[in-house]
């Protein structure tokens, strides 16, 4: 069996993936953005691992997908964690707590936010992790943004988690506010309402939702948990809840083509 | 009477719908939102609109529609998905391919990595802001290749975003059909290509239903869910058509009082 994955990077965990199926005996192609051309070139393979949520390897999820190649995790899920629109609505619609967002031209915000509504977290709306993400105290700061439109969500007080999941097992951990996914965390055992958050959301997304991570703050006075941050496929950096998430995770990915592959011939 | 919203950028306010909203403001209360001055709170859920009609493609107006499509039962045209597919020219090539309506062959690809066709025009991906076509012609070897500026400009100009182009077959036809769609209601019309005359309304003319124009028509507006819509087809020499664009905010000033025929239909979809 041939098996492509799209990533940024051939190593990491994407390389790793690789050597655990190439280990299988499968061929594995890594197309990162300097290799990879989206046309009917890419049916040469089985099936697509998509690691990343980079617009060009979700164009080819998308590709693939309507072209009956399965696409694991799905394009358009991973799509929606990766719009700061679309994934606040799909938050939203799966019961879940998120902060309010506010949108529009620098100019209108300045004319339409008072000083209580500060302070707020600039985002870009195309992203997900730390990455171009800040604390906006005043409007002062924002006139120093020159984005034409800008996306600002409510900053929410609090303790900050990164919960993994990978099938039903949960590993979470207390990360310093604001930062990504690769820096020092400190393990917890998972509290019983973020293991109930983290059910919930994957009974929504059901069989689209394997593994994943939620940036999740418990704010401070009212102890609501609020998702920061979704993500379809992390790298799992600080996985600390097994000896190695990588055969957890393609064992998933290669049930669910199986499955995918059997909905396809009936 | 019933409540009409326009959710509409400023250029399309100032020059596209005139006389749209003259009529539609005599049989209709409107609401104009406009996006270089709404401001959008996620919180928000007072609408109290009977339809939404969407003239515009711009980011703030595409998180509105989201907005409303998720939080009311408020029928909105075009609808998020409509314009979400409609503005990117890779994904309406894939899902009207998939749906069996002749699109010309496509690619994406990085940089400097030829098409696997030899004759292409090279247009940008994602058509979201307000552009005049501005094509170059590359004549290569016998071959034609066209590229849009802007285009170029996203891959290699100052503020490049990306390093992808999207390569579309070049279908030479001697005219370019425009079809609007709206509703269940097709008009037709032909013109020379914008490569043989930039001055594409010159040689407008209207011609005769072509029935199998209507049926990509109508199938492709079911597919994308695009209620008001115009496309553009080439025809080869052996009379094969292609669907080469597709627009979720035509300028129906081209049709014959298609002022009212949009207003009227839009009413028609309104909640009662």
């Amino acid at each position: 069996m041939n098996i492509g994955i799209l990533s940024k990077r051939t190593t990491n965990l994407a390389g790793k993936i690789k050597q655990f199926y190439e280990n299988k005996g499968f061929n594995v192609t890594i197309y990162t953005l300097e290799n990879l051309s989206i046309n009917e070139n890419l049916f040469c393979n089985d099936f697509y691992i998509l690691k990343s949520k980079k617009l060009f390897f979700l164009y080819a999820g998308f590709f693939l997908k309507a072209n009956k190649i399965p696409v694991v995790p799905d394009p358009q899920v991973s799509f929606m964690q990766k719009n700061r629109i679309q994934s606040h609505f799909l938050l939203e619609k799966a019961d879940l707590l998120v902060p309010k967002f506010y949108l529009g031209k620098s100019e209108t915000l300045i004319n339409q936010l008072g000083s209580k509504d500060f302070p707020l977290i600039l985002k870009p709306i195309m992203g997900s992790g730390s990455k171009g993400v800040k604390v906006i105290k005043s409007v002062q700061e924002l006139k120093a943004e020159d984005n034409e439109i800008l996306y600002l969500e409510d900053f929410i007080k609090g303790l900050h988690y990164n919960v993994y999941f990978i099938g039903n097992r949960v590993c979470t951990l207390i990360k310093p506010p604001l930062s990504n996914e690769h820096v020092d965390m400190e393990e917890v055992k998972t509290p019983k309402d973020i293991e109930d958050l983290i059910k919930k959301w994957r009974l929504f997304l059901a069989e689209n939702n394997l593994f994943g991570h939620l940036d999740i703050v418990r704010e401070e006075s009212s102890k609501d948990l609020y998702i920061v941050d979704p993500g379809s496929f992390p790298e799992f950096t600080n996985w600390m809840c097994s000896s190695s998430p990588v055969e957890e995770i393609c064992n998933l990915i290669l049930h669910r083509v199986k499955k995918l592959k059997n909905n396809q011939n009936n | 009477m019933k409540k009409v919203g326009i959710i509409i950028d400023k250029y399309h306010l100032n020059y596209k719908v005139t006389d749209f909203l003259k009529y539609l403001k005599s049989i209709a209360e409107v609401k104009l939102y406009v996006e270089e001055s709404y401001f959008l709170k996620s919180s928000n859920q007072n609408f109290d609109e009977d339809l939404f009609f969407v003239k515009g493609k711009g980011e703030i107006i595409l998180s509105l529609v989201k907005l409303i499509e998720e939080h009311t039962s408020i029928p909105v045209i075009n609808s998020f998905k409509a314009t979400c597919l409609a503005i990117n020219r890779f994904l309406n090539s894939t899902y009207l391919r998939k749906a069996e309506i002749p699109v010309p062959d496509f690619s994406l690809n990085p940089k400097g990595e030829p098409p696997p066709f030899k004759d292409f025009i090279i247009k940008n991906i994602v058509d979201q802001g307000v552009y005049k076509f501005s094509p170059i012609l590359m004549e290569e070897n016998g071959n034609t290749r066209v590229a849009d500026k802007r285009a170029l400009d996203e891959v290699n100009g100052k503020e490049h975003q990306y390093n992808f182009l999207y390569y579309q077959k070049f279908i030479k036809s001697k005219w370019e059909y425009k079809i609007y769609g709206i509703g269940e209601n097709v008009f037709f019309y032909k013109q020379l290509p914008v490569l043989i005359n930039p001055n594409k309304t010159e040689s407008r003319q209207k011609i005769d239903e072509i029935s199998e124009l209507k049926e990509y028509c109508l199938k492709a507006m079911e597919v994308m869910d695009i209620k008001i819509t115009s496309l553009d087809f080439h025809k080869t020499q052996d009379g094969q058509f292609f669907l080469t664009d597709i627009n979720c905010t035509p300028n129906f000033n081209y049709i014959k009082d298609g002022h009212k025929i949009v207003a009227d239909y839009l009413l028609e979809q309104a909640k009662n």
